[in-house]
C-alpha cells in the first residue's frame, strides 16, 4: 500500500517533468544515428567532404552485427550519462529541499522510500532502452540485414540488467550525498573505473558486470550466448541489492543522527 | 535510394521537432530557470538536440 503510493507519486513526477518523453526520444537518436551516419557515410563524403580530384575511397560496409553494436556502444555511454543524470537527484534533492523530512514525517519505512523510487527510474529507463533499441533494430534491418528478434530480445534483456547496476550505483550516492552534482560525478567515475578494471583482468573477472555489453557483442557476432553473460548479470543484481541495502542503512543512520 | 533516405531521415526530425516543442512547453509552464528564460529559448531551439537534453537535466530550477 504505502510502497505503490510513493511509487505512484515517482510515476507522476517523472511524468509531469516530461522524462517519460523526452528520454526515449533522446536514446532513440542515439541507438539510430550511428547506424545511419555509417551507412551514409559515403554520400556524406561526396556532397560536404572536400575529397581530392581522382581520390577513390572504398568504405567497407559494416556488418549487420557491427552495425546493431553501434546502437548497443552509444546507449553504452551516452545513454547510461542520460541515466545517471536523471536519476541523480532522486533521493539527494528531496534531502536538500527538505521534502525528504516531510515524507518521513509520516511512518513510512525507509526500504519502501528507496525501493519504490528505484523501481520508478527503473521503468523510465528500461521502457527507453527497450523502445530505443527496437527503432535501432528496425533500421539496422532496413539498412544492413537481418538480425533475428529473439537475438535482440535477449540483448536487450541483459542490457537492461546492466542498467540496474548502474542505477543502483546512483541510488546508493544518492543516499549519503546533498549535491547532485556530486552524485553523478562519483557515479559516472565509479562506473568508469569499474569498466575499465574489468576490461584490463577480463580473463580473470569474467563474472564482472561491466561485461554484458563485450558479451552480448559476441552474441551479434557468433549468435551463440556465452555462459559467463550469466555470471555477470548475477553479479549485476548482487551489487544492486547491496548498493540498495547500503542506502537504506545510511537513510537509517542519518534519521537517528 | 534517395526516398529511403528520405523515409529514414524523417523520422530523426519529427523526434528532434518533438523534443524542442515539449521543452518550450515545459519552459512556458514553469516559473523559474537556472538564468535567464529566453537564453534557453535560444537554447532549445538552436542547438539540435543537445539544447532541449541541457535545458531538462540543468535549465529546470531543481
Amino acid at each position: 500500500m504505502q510502497w505503490q503510493t510513493i511509487f505512484k507519486k515517482e510515476l507522476t513526477e517523472h511524468w509531469r517533468s516530461f522524462k517519460w518523453i523526452w528520454v526515449p526520444i533522446v536514446f532513440i537518436i542515439f541507438a539510430i544515428m550511428d547506424p545511419l551516419t555509417m551507412y551514409y557515410f559515403p554520400i556524406i563524403m561526396d556532397t560536404v567532404g572536400n575529397v581530392p580530384e581522382g581520390a577513390t575511397m572504398d568504405f567497407p560496409t559494416p556488418s549487420v552485427a557491427e552495425a546493431m553494436i553501434m546502437s548497443f556502444s552509444q546507449l553504452g555511454m551516452l545513454g547510461v550519462l542520460i541515466a545517471v543524470v536523471v536519476s541523480m537527484g532522486l533521493v539527494s534533492k528531496e534531502v536538500k529541499s527538505g521534502v525528504y523530512e516531510l515524507v518521513l514525517s509520516k511512518p513510512v519505512s525507509f526500504t519502501n522510500y528507496i525501493t519504490a523510487k528505484y523501481v520508478a527510474i527503473l521503468m523510465l529507463i528500461a521502457f527507453s532502452l527497450a523502445v530505443s533499441l527496437l527503432v535501432g533494430w528496425y533500421y539496422v534491418n532496413i539498412l544492413f540485414g537481418t538480425i533475428s528478434f529473439i537475438q535482440i530480445t535477449i540483448s536487450i534483456l541483459f542490457f537492461i540488467v546492466y542498467f540496474m547496476m548502474i542505477l543502483g550505483i546512483v541510488m546508493l550516492f544518492n543516499s549519503f550525498l546533498k549535491s547532485q552534482g556530486l552524485v553523478a560525478f562519483l557515479s559516472i567515475i565509479t562506473v568508469v573505473a569499474l569498466n575499465v578494471i574489468s576490461s584490463i583482468y577480463s580473463h580473470v573477472i569474467t563474472w564482472s558486470p561491466t561485461l554484458i555489453s563485450d558479451y552480448i557483442n559476441v552474441y551479434f557476432y557468433s549468435g551463440q550466448l556465452e555462459t559467463e553473460i550469466w555470471f555477470s548479470s548475477v553479479s549485476a543484481v548482487a551489487i544492486t541489492v547491496i548498493c540498495l541495502i547500503t542506502a537504506t542503512i545510511t537513510l537509517k543512520n542519518k534519521a537517528i543522527d | 535510394m534517395d526516398a529511403t533516405l528520405i523515409q529514414l531521415l524523417i523520422p530523426l526530425g519529427v523526434l528532434q521537432l518533438i523534443l524542442i516543442i515539449i521543452a518550450l512547453i515545459d519552459l512556458r509552464k514553469i516559473d523559474e530557470t537556472n538564468g535567464p528564460k529566453w537564453m534557453w529559448i535560444l537554447i532549445i531551439i538552436f542547438f539540435n538536440l543537445i539544447g532541449p537534453v541541457l535545458y531538462f537535466i540543468i535549465g529546470r530550477r531543481m
